[in-house]
Parts: structure tokens; sequence; C-alpha cells
């Protein structure tokens, strides 16, 4: 195909901003996709995505397009990621672009992610097509709208298209204007190949797909490939293009987007951002910008019934095989038993392995409380990285530690500013900026910490801002604050699986709203049992479980003694089902209620 | 051994709300084919018995009529029970014959009927003698009604008389059960039982109180703390005037025991009819014999309940069950699960247990396994011995089902 006839483009939007069903009137309007076999939204594949409404898996669509130029273009079609936990497969995904759509909701204006995925955009020198969504809708305010990304993007929006997407009004305007305003891509077939990998999934009956955009030479049947960050070499069996069926074809070249196999069993192998080129004739130099993904926030994943242990690691193995973007060691937790220490990109991540684990494995889990990863300098000049708060060196051997910090974005209405901000400066904030971006529209940039973030910041900005307030943030340093561990100590035994790690002026808070959490959950016991918050050797708070008093079945109806053995029989398995640390017992439910005592409920 | 006899009537006035029982409110006119029902079985017994693998016994030395109201029944009703029960058992001398009544039931021709059947103990469900205390969960009666039946039931002749209380009722203060204990003591009734409310999913009352809720006065409802400390006090005052406690929740003056009640702490078999009643019989000894001694591979013809020492079966506990034929559940108790029950059921009693004759019944090897089990009790002030017998303390008592689950061992169900 002439290079001058294909067009490589994304969509940037908001969840709900109309990304999918713009994309369904692109696959209908190139007659991608036949009606009849068109489910909504077809590009969020996986159960998952299409219940959350959001996208984690990028995929690519080539359409193919007759212009009213008269002449037949290639449109490749660049699904990404909606989520800030996915930015780094964002920005891969917008590198094998050379344009993008930004699509607003007219009625709801731009948010923190469009707009950090804009940014993006930008700076991969990305042509950008200002579209205004949703038209249609009463509520729709097209002015304040191209005000909006003018103020906030930065864009021109004199030829920003308005259109519904629902409707299909304006929207072959858009094919005519990615024709007309991205450029073609650069980039020869005759020189060393360089293909960015851009998405790779695993499939059960071919192994590893992976997705490529080819920027210098060309890829065939049959050629030996080599991934650049690892060195690895493989066949290459198959190439294909998505359309959105899968269609196989002989060659891609400079230009192009498809996928391919090559017998990869590990998605591990197959690093997002790669650079893959021809083993005999490789490329001098990989394509810029890939980077390890480094997972964000850890936690540990435990089995409800041990003698699940087994199968959590299969099915993380599994689980793995898929999505090489989070990690997982083996761990054992005096409270849980054996469990994994498991690191993800971000809450939205862990949440989704977690309930894929739950639903797709069928596993009952326990989640300890998510934290981050803190780079300690111990007092004899050691330097360690810990992320699990049962490796948290005594406090007398840290000379210093430093926690990671976010550059946060929040957009939001005026009205609900005075709750964010309380809400940041509750959780350590530094402003950095505060601008109007519209009349009414505020756009905040703080530096955070990772560490408040992961309990419960979704949910607080949520309920202070009534939904509308967007989040987007990328990690931007490290501070050095006074972090300590704090533990809770049930009859004097502390309960790893309990510990947290905390900044000191939130110790006693914390401390004191955990031992009274755990007061309320564990269940009275022969004796009293002391609940203790500590920072090392020092108590900072304490609750007392008084002794249980009373544990009878007077009445005996009419010699019912099976009844009476059946109460004694439950009862001695209840408490088989909890966990027994040191002479007390403690119910599952402690350990996941735990997790919910976030400062703001102290 | 002669058995006991418990009759089921499963009418009442009112469902109390505490009541956890398989009673309810029926028309009249299901008492006619419920007595029919009854009836019946008591003349199937021994066939049932057999079915069941139990041990059948014609003498009989306690027959105890329990609820539910059973003298909502008319005189007709409650004559044709005692009859059935005289003409399929052999009633020994000095049976003991329990009704159970509620206050204010017992009319001028019910007491009439009870004196001719030879009934010679009444028990009294009184549970508080404050009238507001009584209504809020049902009751129908008022305190003056307890006294006036008092008068009856002693000019009828009958003496023997048991007053139900319960510690824990809503709005129950600590003034309040002193009077109840007060007036149950003034009423001269030489047997007091004193329950503590339980909140289980079986009456309405305790599934309110687990949801937290306020239906039927459950917020009301003193605490846990509270209901112990009403029961010690209960215990303390009891046993100061003479009536002494003898089981978790009975207190008799000496000789005034329910002998009824005593089968089922120590294990003597016992047959039950009517909805919801419970039988336990011995398994022929023959049967055990050949399982345990003289079992041999190819021996085809021993007992199928060779191994069990005991069985329990319950009738349906639904009155359409019942009225259906429905068959009884049926669960066969071995060894183990007999020596757990020596223990769980026999500590309920004051006397305690005496180790020398469990193991003189099941073996010193058997009754040694649960040494270590009995030390660490005793270790945490929940039981104590004395000689060879051993008994809960003052705490274990209040905390009983702690004690007990210890000697429980959970296997799959067998049978």
């Amino acid at each position: 195909m002439d290079r001058a006839l294909i067009r490589n483009f994304a969509i940037i939007a908001h969840i709900d901003h109309g990304k999918s069903t713009l994309a369904d009137r692109l696959l209908e309007l190139t007659g991608s996709v036949s009606a009849r076999e068109m489910q909504a939204q077809v590009l969020d594949a996986m159960d998952l995505e299409r219940e959350r409404g959001i996208t984690i898996k990028a995929h690519a669509v080539r359409m193919m397009y007759q212009a009213k130029d008269g002449q037949i273009y290639q449109l490749n079609l660049i699904d990404t990621p909606g989520h800030v936990d996915f930015s780094y497969e964002v920005s891969r995904s917008l590198a094998a672009c050379e344009g993008a759509l930004l699509v607003v909701d007219a009625s709801q204006g731009v948010e923190a992610q469009t707009l950090a995925n804009s940014y993006l955009a930008i700076n991969h020198g990305l042509e950008i097509i200002p579209v205004i969504n949703k038209i249609d809708l009463q509520s729709a305010d097209v002015a304040r709208t191209k005000e909006m990304i003018e103020s906030t993007v930065g864009l021109d929006t004199t030829d920003a298209l308005l259109i519904s997407a629902k409707t299909g009004q304006g929207v072959p305007d858009v094919l005519e204007a990615i024709i007309k305003r991205v450029p073609p891509p650069k980039g020869l077939p005759e020189r060393h190949l360089q293909a960015l990998l851009f998405d790779s999934w695993f499939d059960s009956y071919r192994g590893v797909v992976v997705l490529v955009r080819v920027f210098e030479g060309s890829m065939r049947a049959g050629q030996k490939i080599r991934l650049w960050s690892n060195g690895r070499v493989f066949e290459l069996e198959t190439l294909g293009v998505l359309t959105p069926k899968p269609v196989v074809i002989n060659e891609l070249v400079a230009g192009e987007v498809g996928f391919l196999f090559a017998n990869i069993k590990s998605v591990a192998d197959t690093k997002i951002g790669d650079t893959i080129t021809d083993d005999e004739q490789p490329a001098i130099e990989p394509l810029p910008g890939f980077e390890e993904i480094r997972p964000m926030v850890f936690a540990g994943l435990y089995t409800v019934d041990a003698h699940e242990h087994t199968q959590l690691r299969e099915a993380l193995d599994k689980l793995r095989l898929n999505d090489s973007s989070f990690f997982f060691e083996p761990e054992s937790s005096v409270a849980l038993g054996f469990g994994f220490r498991c690191g993800f990109l971000g809450l939205l991540h862990m949440e989704i392995i977690q309930e894929r684990l739950e639903r797709e494995f069928n596993l009952d889990l326990i989640i300890t409380a998510p934290g981050v990863r803190y780079k300690i300098t111990k007092t004899d000049g050691e330097l360690i990285e810990v992320d699990n708060p049962s490796k948290w060196p005594n406090q007398s051997e840290i000379a210093k530690v430093e926690e990671p910090v976010i550059l946060a974005t929040i957009l939001t209405n005026e009205e609900y500013v005075g709750g964010i901000l309380k809400l940041v400066e509750e959780k350590r904030g530094k402003q950095k900026s505060f601008e109007y971006v519209s009349s009414s529209r505020v756009m905040l940039q703080y530096e955070l910490p990772l560490n408040e973030i992961v309990l419960d910041f979704y949910d607080r900005l949520k309920s202070v801002s009534r939904g509308y307030a967007s989040l987007d943030y990328h990690l931007a340093g490290y501070w050095e604050s006074p972090m300590s561990k704090l533990d809770i100590l049930v009859a004097g035994e502390p309960v790893d699986a309990l510990s947290i790690i905390v900044h000191r002026d939130f110790a006693y808070d914390r401390g004191r709203a955990l031992a009274s959490k755990m007061k309320e959950l564990i269940p009275r016991q022969m004796f009293e049992v002391a609940i203790q918050a500590a920072i090392g050797a020092k108590i900072i708070a304490r609750e007392t479980v008084p002794a249980m008093r009373k544990n009878v079945l007077a009445k005996c109806y009419g010699g019912d003694i099976t009844r009476k053995r059946k109460l004694l029989e439950k009862q001695k398995e209840g408490k088989k089902r909890m966990k027994r640390i040191g002479r007390v017992d403690i119910p599952q439910e402690a350990f996941l209620a735990v997790l919910k005592v976030g400062e703001g409920s102290s | 051994m002669a058995l006991g006899v418990y009759l089921s009537v499963p009418f009442c006035r009112t469902k109390c709300s505490y009541c956890n029982f398989a009673s309810d409110v029926f028309s009249r006119a299901t008492f006619a084919g419920y007595i029919d029902r009854i009836c019946s079985d008591i003349e199937r017994a021994p066939v049932v018995a057999e079915q069941m693998g139990g041990q059948y016994e014609s003498s009989v030395d306690t027959v105890y009529l329990g609820g539910g109201t059973p003298t909502l029944l008319d005189s007709a009703q409650l004559e044709r029970l005692f009859v059935t029960i005289r003409q399929n058992f052999c009633l020994q001398p000095e049976t003991e014959i329990t009704v159970e009544c509620a206050p204010g039931t017992l009319t001028a021709p019910v007491l009439e009927v009870l004196r001719r059947c030879g009934v010679n103990r009444v028990s009294l469900g009184v549970q508080s003698f404050v009238d507001a205390e009584a209504a809020v969960v049902g009751r129908l009666h008022k305190r003056a009604t307890v006294f006036d039946d008092l008068e009856n039931l002693r000019s009828a002749g009958i003496t023997n008389i048991n007053i139900d209380l319960i510690a824990g009722l809503p709005y129950q203060t600590t003034e309040c059960w002193e009077r109840s204990l007060s007036d149950a003591i003034a009423s001269a009734a030489p047997h007091i039982s004193v329950y503590m409310l339980e909140a289980d999913e079986d009456s309405r009352l305790g599934r309110e109180l687990i949801a937290g809720g306020t239906k039927y006065h459950a917020h009301f409802v003193p605490d846990d703390d509270l209901t112990a400390d009403f029961y010690l006090a209960g215990c303390e005052r009891l046993n100061a005037v003479g009536i002494s406690h003898y089981e978790i929740s009975n207190f008799a003056r000496h000789g005034f025991e329910s002998r009824h009640n005593l089968k089922y702490w120590t294990r003597q078999p016992y047959l039950g009819f009517g909805v919801d009643a419970h039988s336990m019989l011995k398994v022929d000894r023959a049967g055990k014999n050949f399982s345990e001694d003289k079992r041999t591979e190819t021996d085809e013809t021993v007992s199928p309940w060779r191994g069990f020492e005991a069985v329990r079966f319950a009738m349906p506990d639904s009155l359409e069950g019942y009225i259906a034929v429905r068959p009884p559940k049926r669960t066969p108790l071995s060894r183990q699960a007999a020596i757990e029950e020596i223990f769980f059921l026999g500590l309920r009693l004051i006397r305690g247990v005496d180790l020398r004759q469990a193991a003189t019944q099941f073996g010193v090897d058997s009754i040694n396994e649960f040494a270590a089990t009995i030390s660490e009790l005793k270790e945490n002030g929940l039981l104590e011995s004395d000689g060879s017998v051993i008994r809960l303390t003052t705490r274990g008592r209040l905390l009983s089902n702690e004690v007990f689950e210890k000697f429980i061992t959970i296997a799959e169900s067998v049978g």
C-alpha cells in the first residue's frame, strides 16, 4: 500500500465521553463491521471491560475507506486504555500513531485523563483533531467546551468537529478530517526493520499475540525476528490485521499496523514499548521511549481457604501469561498463612486482577492493605527498597525514608473545589497550580504521596465532588518523609497482616481507628483481649475486648439433644474458620474490614 | 429401664416472640386430627422403635405433656391422650406426670381432667411476674393470674409445681428481675427454672437480635453481661432459700427435681410423640456386642445397628409434615458420640460427671482421651474436680457452651 494512503490514529476520550460509540460508527461507515454482527462497543472485548465501561486492552483495527477524493485509504484505529494506571501503555499506543481524535463530551467538558493523554499525544508530535461529541444533548455547551479545550489542551478549536456518535451526525466528516489532517506515516520498507510492540496478550490457542506498528522495513511470515530488550529471537509464524475480525496477510510494511504470532509462550517476553527488528539484519538502534514497567502499588494476596493456596499460585501463573504488568512472589504471614506479595500498576489494576482471580478462577481472596515501595537508607549506609511492612527495618536502623510522590491533575467544577482542597491537604498534598480553565471549571495540580492515594483517595474524591472531579497522575519523584510501621497487637501478639506504613503525623489517628475497628470485629473470648496499636515498642492506642460472660443453651425442648449438638458443632466450626493469633480467634472479616478504615473515617 | 414419654402439643393462643419451638397458632379444627394422629403413633410405638433400631420398653415412669400449650386441648382430648398412654404403656407406681400450662388456661374443667388423669406435676410458663414485661413478649397473663392458678392447682391437689422464669426479657431491669424472683419464691413452688433468653435464628426475637433490629423490642433486651448478672443473682437467691441449683437452668427443693428432664441429661431412654418430638433409645445390646467383640468377616446376620450405642430420632417439625406421616429423622449415636454426650449433657448437672463411673461404662481409655481437655478447662477456671467427679464452676456454667464444645468432635454425619 502506498504510504500516502495510510493513516494511523488513536482516540483520546474520558470514560463515557463516547470513544467506543464513535469507534463503532467509524467501523460501520467503513463497512468493517456489518450492523448485524455488531455488538455494542466492539472494541472492548473482555467481559470485565464491557462491565466497567473501560478499555483495558489496546487493540488496533484496520478500516478501508473510500474518501471523497476517490482514493481508498487504509485507516488504522489504535485503541488506548482509558485509565491512569495504564498511562505507559497509552503512551506506547500513541507512539504508534501520527494523529489522534480528542473526543470531548459537550455536556461535560475536558476531564483530567483526557488532558493527560492529550499532553502525551502533543509530546509525541501527533496531529490532534478536536471532536466535540454528544451535541444532540440538551445540556450540550459547544462554546464552553471549545473554550475549555483551548485553555487546557491549548488547541485551536476553530476547525473542531461537532458530532453525535450516538445518532451518527457529523461522523462522516471525522473520516474526511483524518484523511486531510493526520499526516501519512514516514519510513521506508527497504530499511532495516524497526517495529514498535505496543500491546500483547495471551491467546490459549495461538500463544502470545503481539500488536505492532512497523516504522521502518517490513515483516513477513517465516522471518526471524528479534526482541530488542531481551534479545530473544522468534520465527514469525503468522501476520495479520484486525478488521476487527482477524485476517491473515503476507506482509506488514513501514507505516502499517497489524498483529503477529511467533510461537511466543509468555507475555513477559513481549514487553510493551519494545522494538522488534530483523535477527539477520538488525536495525542500528531501537525506537525511543521503551521503559520497563514498574509496579506502583503492592499488596498481599491470600486465599480465604488455606487449602486453595496452590490454586492461587496456578491462577497467578496463568494470569501473568496474560498480563505481564503485575508481579508476584511468595510471602507468608503469621495471620493469613501462605500467600503472595503482588505488585500492580495502580489500584484499578489491583482490583481488576483480584476480580479476575475471583471470577475466572473461582477463588475467595483476602487482600491486605495496599501500600507503595519506599526507599530506605539505613544507618549503615545501605540503601534498600521495601514494599512489604513485614520487611520494614527497626526504626533505629533507619536513617532516611523516601516515599514515592505523584503529580496529580484534578479537574472539577468550582463548587467542589473547597472539599477537594481540604482532601488533598489532609493527604499531605503540595499545591503546584490552581487555575480556572473556564468560567466555572478548575484545574488543580498537586504533588501527593502515593501512599495517601492508594487507600481511599478515589472514593473520597468521588464523594466530595459528587463524581464531578476527574483525576490523573504520574510518578513525580520522591519525598523524604517520617514514615513508620504501625503494628496492631492482639493480646500482645503482633498481627502482621494488619501492619501498615504510616506518616508520623497520622500514626495516632490511624492507630486509634484501627484499634477501635478491631475491637468491633473481634468477638469476645474466654478472657479479656487487649488490642494495641504500636510504633516500635511504643503503644499509641489501646482498646479492650472484655471477656465473654455468657454462652449458654438454656432450654431443652422435649429432649432435643441433636439440636444442641448441632449448635455446638456450628460454634466449633465457626472457630475453625477464624484465624488464631496466639490464643485469640480472629474472624476473616476483621482482616477485610480493616482495609476500609481510611483516615477519612477516623 | 423404664422409659420417659413426651407428648408434644404444638398449639398456642399466640406465638411468643422468644419462642424457638415448633408451636404456633392453629384453629381448633386441627386439634382433633392431631390427637388422632398422635394416638395412632403411641399405638405404633413398638414398631417405630424397632424400625429405628432402638430397644423398646413398655414400662414408663415419667410422662411429660409439653408444648405449646397442652391445656388448650379440651377435656376429652386431654383425657384421650392419657388413656391412650395408659393403654399402651405400663405406668409404674409413682410415675411423674407433668403438664405444661400457660397461666390463665387452667379452667375448672381442665383442672378436673388433670386430676382425673393422675397428673401430679404442673409446669407454669410464667416467664415474668412483671405484667408489662410479660405482655411485651406476647404472654397473655398477669401476675395475679399466676397466683389464682397456684391456688386452684393446690385445691385440686397438685402441689408439685414448677415456675418458668426468663432472664433477659426486653425492658427487664435488676429491680424487675428481683421482683420476679421474690414472687417465684413467695409462690412456694418447689421447682423453678431460670432460662436466659436465647438469641438464635429459630425465634422472631432472636432473629431480630442477631440482625440488630428494633422489632419485638429487641433493642430493649438487656445485654449479655446484665443477663448473666440476673442469672447469677437468681442462683444465689434460690439456693439461699433451699431451692437448690441442680441443673444449669433448674432449681428445686430436695426431692422435687424433675425426673423426666433428668432423663435427658443422664441419657436414660425416652420416647416422644407429636410434632418435633424427640426420642432416645438404647441400641440392642446384641448388636453392640456383635460389632465390638464377636463380629466376624463372614457374619451376615449382625444387627445393622452394630457399633451404635443409642439412637435418637425426631418427628417432623411441622404440623403438616407430622399429619402427613413423614418419617422420623434418625440419628444413630456411636460409642464416641455417646461418650461426648456423657460430658456435654452430664456436665449440665450441678452434681457433675463421675469419671470413674463413665470409665466403667465406656472403658478407661475412652475417658482418658479427655484428660488433656479436662485439665485445660480446669486451668481456665471453667471446671473443678472433686474426687473422680468433675463439674462446671459458676463461671463455667455461664460459659458452658464453650466448655461443651471442647468435648465434641466434628465427624462426617452418620446414617
